[in-house]
């Protein structure tokens, strides 16, 4: 069973003097949102787990390997990140980068196989981008570009899915899809942990919630447990209105 | 009645010899050295030489060699009969299939002129090249000996070679005992240039009575400030100029009206081509430049 | 994708033959076939093959080693306005050549020495941005201008100073010159060696271009990549320059050109780069011998002026 562990983690956020130190598992089949405002050290903390970025001090494990200790092509192979900012100076068509998605996984000189090309169509299509395939990626809006990126993520096929606010940029309709998608690959058992900016989308879609405060506090558990009115409203430093409604649990800022 | 039989032994070998001499002159191998030290021995006199820069030409042409030369390069004006020659590009960029498509038997290079990849490649196809630079008066009489007999035209040669000569020392013993007159030759305006006395123009300066301020420093062609001439204050300043004819080169001095050579109207143009290529020219250059001074003489 | 390496093949091929059969002196075909054959003229002989092949082949080389070099380091720098020469490398080379050229030295020995000082210029910009340990490519590139400005400097002093009759020559080798190549095979062995050594990691270059953090997480090892990057571009440059001098252009504008044309794939890049650099500056070295023989015009000008306008013409037909 792959897992991915974080034992005494303090990530590194520069500036910050102290932060709890981190121990959570996080298995397959579970679903992790992590809530924070903006400066809280999410996306820090998605990189550090990925093997991106040294951790001040505490392990990160791989399958009980310690992170530090794999070579990064096998790392790529269990673990893969949709990242919140991309680069564009040389940009590709959407086929080519969905497609780089399976490089963890050829030799040097091999090339891409039929399989590999079935897979990348299977998951543009999936993202309801198949129909850009040909298409260069500097000339896609900003949802479009969002959801080839995780296509991309999704040709990789990794075990372990750390994605950062999967949902920028995206509308309505593909939100409640490229969340339903992690679900469901969840459900598969994958392992699916990300940071997300919209509380009620945690509410609605995670197993399981990590909530970083800006001074360095965190805490972390099932959903149920994790949203509390009090603790958010602690966390946003902004006064909210609970609504339910057909058994789902809405936030909402106060006026 | 023996020395008279030696006598006779000897005139008759001599008699031979001269028969003899210039029927197996041509089979004879015609050795030479180069201005690097290099010898070079052509089997037979040559008849297709091609010179690689304006002043080669002009001592080629001096060797009597001149209809033997079947291309030169760029800006070789002199002599006249030159000018209708055909080129093989400029003395730094030689177009090598025209050099060798006209199949020379002897190329003329310039030492410091044409670059050393060029003549390699020359030497590697196979092709005899001869470089030369004369840096003194003896050196131009020199150069046209080797030259001729390289070209197989002694007698011009040698006669010419020897003119030179002549004329040059001539020239000396006619201006041995002038009065010594401090002078500037600026060889060009920006960036500022002059001559040392190891420099063919110094020599030239020197023979005329000059005293080149500049004599002293240490390279061929020195890079100098206005201030040092400032300093050095000298009683004419001479520059080359198209035919000798007053440009505005030295215009930039008249600002100092302090400059002895300005003051006493000591600016001369001299035609630049003959003072500038170590050719026989020299000798027009001399008595051009030894007038001048004879001029500034008199005005001090 | 291989019938855009065979079309260019094919043209890299067409055009050293129209090197071959064009020069300042006519060539009949029928002469050429029989020098081809072992036969023709001595005349013949020495131009074709003593000439007019050496040369090709060197022109050849050297395009491509600079337009190969160039795709690397605009992948290197990520910014398409990178070019071999950006880190300072034909500085160093100039000077090391100049420097002989000053001590009057032989044809070899300024060979070597542009060659001893263009690795030199490497491990210096290397050093210097290595600095801290953290090594991104815009502080390389920002340390790489400075000290190309350095070199530039150097050069300036060193012309500067010169004996006057020295100047040409110098000038010359900064001009670029196809002509002075002693021997074409450092260029063409260099070329092909190093092509083939990094088609392996053309893919890795591919993602790579994503962005160093993207790259790490799909499995490349960032920081031995651009090392070896680095060093590969800096010794296909350093052959080029070493063979003709500084030629501009072609290393900035042959990637770019094929990018237009067939996207940012590195593994068609790469070898297309190699084919096109070569063609160009085989073309351009032809007509500079050729167009106003016996004149001998500088190959760089020529590379300019054929490669902006096709260049420009690309660009808008992409729009």
């Amino acid at each position: 069973m792959t897992a991915l562990n974080a034992r005494d983690l303090i990530i590194n956020v520069p500036g910050r003097l102290d932060s709890s130190p981190l121990n959570m598992s996080i298995e397959p089949g579970q679903v992790w949102g992590v809530l924070g405002p903006n400066g809280a050290g999410k996306t820090t903390l998605l990189h550090t787990l990925a093997g991106l970025l040294p951790a001040r001090s505490g392990q990160v494990k791989l399958n009980d390997t310690p992170i530090k200790a794999l070579k990064r092509r096998d790392i790529a192979k269990q673990l893969g990140l949709v990242f919140q900012e991309r680069q564009d100076s040389f940009p590709a068509t959407v086929m080519e980068t969905a497609l780089i998605g399976r490089h963890p996984w050829l030799s040097p000189w091999a090339g891409e196989q039929g399989e590999d090309q079935h897979r990348a169509e299977q998951a543009l299509a999936t993202l309801d981008v198949h129909h850009l395939s040909g298409r260069l990626l500097n000339t896609l809006s900003g949802g479009e570009r969002q959801r080839v990126a995780i296509a991309t993520l999704m040709t990789q096929n990794p075990n372990i899915w750390l994605l950062d606010e999967p949902t920028n940029h995206l509308d309505l309709h593909h939100q409640v899809k490229v969340m339903s998608l992690l679900r469901d690959q969840a459900c598969a058992g994958k392992t699916v942990f990300m940071c997300l900016h919209d509380l009620n989308l945690a509410a609605r879609w995670c197993t399981h919630v990590l909530l970083l405060y800006t001074n360095g506090e965190a805490c972390w558990g099932p959903v149920e447990n994790m949203l509390v009115p009090e603790a958010l409203e602690r966390l946003y430093d902004q006064r909210l209105i609970t609504l339910q409604s057909n058994g789902l649990t809405v936030f909402v800022p106060a006026p | 009645m023996v020395s008279c039989w030696l006598n006779f032994r000897f005139a008759l070998g001599f008699l031979i010899a001269i028969l003899v001499h210039p029927i197996s002159a041509s089979e004879m191998q015609r050795c030479a050295e180069d201005d690097t030290g290099k010898k070079l021995c052509l089997s037979a006199a040559a008849q297709r030489i091609i010179t690689l820069s304006p002043g080669a030409t002009e001592l080629v042409f001096a060797a009597g060699a001149g209809d033997k030369v079947i291309a030169v390069v760029n800006y070789s004006d002199y002599p006249p009969a030159a000018l209708t020659l055909p080129s093989v590009g400029s003395h730094t960029r030689v177009d090598m299939e025209a050099l060798m498509a006209l199949q020379p038997d002897l190329v003329v290079t310039w030492v410091t002129g044409n670059p050393p990849a060029q003549v390699e490649l020359l030497q590697e196809l196979g092709i005899s090249t001869f470089a030369i630079e004369p840096r003194t008066f003896e050196g131009v009489s020199s150069v046209i000996e080797r030259l001729s007999t390289l070209a197989g035209t002694e007698a011009e040669g040698f006669a010419e070679a020897e003119r030179f000569r002549s004329g040059i020392a001539t020239l000396t013993a006619q201006y041995r005992d002038v009065d010594p007159v401090p002078v500037f030759y600026q060889v060009w305006e920006k960036p500022l240039m002059t001559v040392n006395n190891e420099h063919l123009i110094g020599k030239v300066l020197k023979l005329c009575g000059g005293v080149n301020v500049f004599g002293d420093m240490q390279r061929l062609i020195p890079r100098i400030s206005a201030e040092v001439v400032l300093q050095a204050d000298p009683d004419a300043i001479l520059t080359g100029s198209v035919d000798g004819i007053s440009d505005d080169q030295l215009d930039e001095w008249k600002k100092y009206a302090g400059l002895t050579a300005v003051e006493k109207n000591n600016l001369f143009f001299v035609p630049a081509s003959p003072i500038s290529r170590p050719s026989p020219r020299l000798l027009d250059a001399i008595q051009t430049v030894c007038e001048k001074l004879g001029k500034a003489r008199e005005r001090l | 994708m291989t019938r855009s390496l065979l079309g260019l093949g094919v043209l890299a091929l067409a055009s050293m033959a129209l090197a071959l059969a064009l020069g300042s002196v006519n060539v009949a075909p029928a002469d050429l076939w029989q020098v081809i054959q072992g036969e023709g003229s001595t005349l013949h002989r020495t131009l074709l093959l003593d000439l007019r092949l050496p040369r090709t082949l060197a022109a050849f080389g050297t395009g491509g080693l600079l337009a190969v070099a160039g795709a690397l380091m605009q992948v290197l720098l990520r910014n398409p306005l990178a070019d071999p020469y950006v880190l300072g490398l034909s500085g160093g080379a100039a000077v090391g050549a100049l420097l002989a050229m000053l001590a009057g030295m032989g044809t070899l020995i300024i060979s070597g020495s542009a060659f001893a000082g263009a690795m030199l210029a490497t491990v210096l910009v290397f050093g210097l941005a290595h600095g801290t340990g953290s090594w991104t490519p815009s502080r390389l590139l920002l340390t790489g201008v400075v000290v190309a400005a350095g070199w530039g400097a150097v050069i300036t002093l060193m012309l500067a100073i010169t004996p006057s009759y020295k100047l040409p020559g110098m000038l010359y080798w900064l001009m670029g010159d196809v002509s002075y190549a002693r021997s074409p095979w450092p260029a063409v062995v260099v070329l092909a060696v190093s092509v083939v050594l990094i088609m392996p990691l053309a893919r890795n270059l591919n993602v790579l271009a994503r962005g160093p953090m993207q790259a790490a997480a799909l499995g490349v090892a960032v920081r031995p990549l651009e090392w070896t990057i680095y060093v590969v571009a800096s010794l296909l440059t350093a052959t080029a320059v070493t063979t003709a001098g500084s030629i501009g252009f072609v290393g900035l504008i042959v990637p770019h050109m094929l990018r237009l044309i067939l996207g940012n794939d590195q593994r068609i890049i790469l070898p297309a780069s190699a084919l096109a650099g070569g063609t160009l500056l085989v073309l351009a070295d032809t007509l500079a011998r050729t167009v106003i023989a016996p004149e001998q015009l500088p190959v760089g000008v020529i590379t300019a002026l054929l490669g902006v306008p096709t260049f420009l013409y690309l660009l808008h037909r992409s729009r």
